[in-house]
């Protein structure tokens, strides 16, 4: 995280010394690991890379998406990834996305009102106990996510969604 | 005569609606609103804010795969 900040900081100098420190701390960081060894052949951001974590990320999903639900199986599926990120978040975090400084706080009242709705017409639904005559989301999307290929898309949006979360 | 049900469902089409005419209109320039990314990344700046979406994230994956 030191690193991090330090090529933050340099980043935004309007030194150009700094500014090649910069390009050189955020270069080292997207290439370290911590053994200095790397699992996956090819260099970062290779299509060769890029395939196979790919191919990992779609095959795990797949194999997620084909167990019981209730089981300790899949929950260990949800958890091992979440696992994961959670490491990568903190321990080791990619070159992330620079965040805006500020947001305009009418244009985010509309997420928040809208979000709200959700939640409230969810809420409406589990309180009256989510039957047929007044279904939850949940009830909706789980049959719609029942047959194996469209449960291993959308554990593949998750997981992709999950990193792109990490990178922000 | 619209079933309850019917109009349950057409609730969640039309918010869901909204924040995707959201997100349409957060990704032009010179808008006020701000993209989900955007906002995202505004409200994961502290490190409380971080762990508060990615639990959320976790919950969701729990909440669909798991259970």
């Amino acid at each position: 995280m030191a690193a991090e900040d330090t090529a933050r900081q340099a980043a935004s100098s309007t030194n150009g010394r700094d500014r090649g420190r910069a390009d050189t701390i955020a270069a080292d960081l997207s290439v370290r690991s911590p053994t200095g060894l790397s699992l996956l052949p090819g260099s970062p951001g290779s299509p060769i890379r890029k395939t196979l974590l790919g191919a990992a990320i779609v095959g795990y999903a797949w194999l997620a998406g084909g167990l019981a639900p209730l089981s300790t199986r899949a929950l260990l599926s949800v958890l091992l990834p979440g696992a994961v990120l959670g490491v990568i978040a903190y321990g080791k975090p990619p070159e992330r996305i620079a965040p805006p400084e500020s947001v305009d706080v009418a244009g985010l009242s509309y997420w928040i009102i809208c979000i709200a709705l959700l939640f409230e017409w969810e809420a409406s639904a589990v309180r009256d106990g989510s039957h047929g005559w007044h279904p939850s989301l949940t009830d909706l999307i789980n049959p719609l996510i029942g047959p194996h290929p469209v449960k291993a898309a959308a554990f593949t949006i998750w997981l992709l969604s999950g990193w792109a979360l990490v990178r922000r | 005569m619209v079933s309850t049900r019917a109009e349950t469902i057409i609730g969640f089409v039309v918010i869901i609606g909204a924040l995707i005419i959201l997100e349409i209109l957060g990704r032009h320039k010179n808008n006020r609103i701000p993209a989900v990314g955007e906002w995202l990344g505004y409200v994961m700046r502290p490190r409380s804010g971080r762990a508060l979406i990615l639990l959320g994230w976790l919950w969701l994956g729990w909440h669909y795969f798991a259970r």
